[in-house]
């Protein structure tokens, strides 16, 4: 796997343009990735415009549909905002704190036997500007905005792009598959019309 | 870093906004912004400063309308700021206030938004349920150790951020709210949600995670509007668990019992206030063959309901006598199972959000 050359990405718009190369590639370099990610410092009159939040629930917030390889999107947690327990159907996660601090709750995929409490492998507090990376293969996480105070924003990238994924009840380890939706694209509101059995929970 | 004054002069400002943000101010002097500045100013900004006191004298921005004090060293909010009689906004988070540091007259401002999140209240002060236009009130990660009964003064909240507190009760009062669309109630020390929660008819969002719950009332089906809920991390109960406790009820209750089952009409005129408020909390008793009521002697029973076919939930019923059974079971023997609740259609609380 070849890196491409190490720019630093001053603006958004010029991480953007980064990871469309990056991602002509059919294979990627996590690290490399990662680190492009970590280099570009969070500005936020550059992400303003995405950054739309909803009083009652974190929101999702499409910016770049990166030639069909990959989405890059923004998303809103006001204080007290979490997820459920997700997968990633099989693509790779990046998340990048642009504002405020996240938890990450990282959980095994519960086995087939087990009928009880899904246990926590690990927990961390993601910092303003760094970079966490998951798949499938390394497990299931929750994210949280724990603060009573502060919002948070945080910016992701999902190669390849999917549309569902897989919710886990943490008592029972239970799942679900829900269908994700976009509450803007490309700056613009994108109310969705939603079916009775679908819920947005990622 | 620039110093208090001579900041004053080289802050923009635009249209009828003052942002003294992040500027290090140890003190905040009005008389640096001229009168006709003061005048024309509707929002202005100081947060994320030094400031250990707000001026009385910010009272001469008569025309303020949002505030922000949030992110300073604020022990007191000053007597002059109930004179800015057209605020609707005051965000004063990240402050040291507590109960003790609201003016006397806090209560007679016009506010829409207060947030004192980020404080040492350890109550809501009085002044604050007097603020009959407020729609949206925060008070989280502060030291609450309880609701007080008077929050259903304020008629007009819509949001209520209690989040990350001491709290250990919720307040049937709460229920009186007749516009709350969004409760946080997340990260504090409750073991038992209220059934009269259930006459929140508004109530779109529910946050409830990381409490004491073991199960929650059986009413809580009856919240149509409701799209979120968050239970996580709560010891909800996951084995059956048969408990019959029967206290015999008592005078008060039967009187009750007696004036509402047979709908003997009541006003405030006929007694006490607080007798009037007990009737109105009277509960219906879920046996559909019992067209009885009861206050707060019941059985109580928790039992298993399949939501949406998605999620067990325990949830107590409660029934006025042991004699009574409850609406999902017709053989009283199969208790012990969880039973498909036919009453909960399945577009209720689609989003339940317990993972």
């Amino acid at each position: 796997m070849e890196q491409t050359e190490v720019v630093k990405p001053e603006t958004l718009d010029e991480l953007i343009a980064v990871l469309h190369k990056i991602f002509e590639s059919d294979t990627i370099n996590v690290e490399e990735v990662q680190n492009i990610m970590e280099s570009y410092e969070s500005k936020p009159h550059e992400w303003t415009k995405y950054a739309k939040f909803d009083q009652y629930r974190y929101t999702r917030n499409l910016v770049d549909e990166g030639n069909g390889k990959f989405n890059l999107m923004i998303l809103c947690w006001g204080e007290g905002h979490g997820s459920s327990i997700h997968d990633h159907t099989d693509s790779h996660c990046f998340l990048k704190l642009l504002q405020g601090q996240l938890k990450e709750t990282l959980f095994d995929w519960p086995d087939r036997k087990s009928h009880g409490d899904m246990v926590q492998k690990s927990q961390r507090i993601l910092q303003e500007n760094k970079v966490a990376y998951i798949n499938d293969s390394i497990g299931l996480h929750r994210v949280e905005n724990v603060s009573h105070t502060e919002c948070a924003v945080s910016l992701h990238l999902y190669s390849p792009p999917f549309e569902t994924c897989q919710t886990f009840d943490q008592r029972t380890g239970h799942k679900n598959t829900v269908k994700m939706t976009f509450w803007s694209k490309h700056g613009e509101r994108t109310p969705y019309v939603s079916n009775l059995s679908e819920s947005d929970l990622k | 870093m620039e110093s208090q004054e001579g900041a004053a002069a080289a802050v923009a400002t635009r249209d009828c906004v003052l942002d003294f943000s992040r500027l290090s101010l140890n003190t905040f002097n009005v008389n640096n912004v001229s009168e006709d500045r003061r005048r024309d100013t509707r929002q202005l900004f100081l947060n994320y400063n030094r400031l250990s006191s707000l001026p009385s004298s910010v009272s001469l921005f008569c025309n303020l309308e949002f505030l922000d004090i949030s992110n300073n060293g604020l022990t007191a909010i000053c007597e002059g700021i109930t004179r800015l009689t057209k605020l609707k906004t005051l965000l004063a988070k990240n402050n040291r206030l507590d109960e003790f540091s609201l003016p006397k007259e806090f209560g007679s401002l016009q506010l829409e938004v207060l947030n004192f999140s980020g404080n040492r209240f350890q109550e809501i002060p009085l002044q604050c349920t007097k603020l009959l236009r407020l729609q949206s009130l925060s008070i989280g990660g502060n030291r609450l150790k309880s609701i007080p009964a008077e929050i259903e003064y304020l008629t007009s909240l819509e949001m209520l951020y209690l989040g990350g507190n001491l709290i250990s009760d919720i307040p049937p009062e709460l229920a009186h709210l007749p516009y709350l669309t969004y409760l946080v109630l997340c990260d504090n020390r409750i073991q038992s949600v209220p059934p009269q929660l259930a006459r929140l008819h508004s109530l779109r969002s529910l946050s409830l995670h990381n409490n004491l719950l073991t199960y929650l009332p059986r009413e809580i089906l009856s919240l149509v509007h409701m799209q979120e809920l968050s239970l996580r991390g709560n010891p909800l109960v996951v084995r059956f668990v048969k408990e019959m406790i029967y206290d015999p009820p008592s005078l008060l209750e039967l009187a009750g019992r007696t004036i509402k089952s047979r709908n003997i009409p009541y006003s405030p005129y006929d007694m006490p206030s607080n007798l009037v408020r007990y009737l109105d909390l009277a509960s219906k008793c879920p046996n559909p063959k019992c067209a009885g009521v009861y206050f707060d002697s019941c059985v109580r029973q928790i039992k298993f309901v399949d939501f949406c076919g998605k999620y067990r939930l325990p949830l107590m019923h409660y029934l006025c006598s042991p004699e009574c059974t409850s609406p999902c079971s017709s053989n009283p023997q199969s208790d012990a199972e969880s039973e498909e609740e036919n009453s909960v259609p399945a577009d209720r609380l689609q989003r339940v959000l317990l993972g």
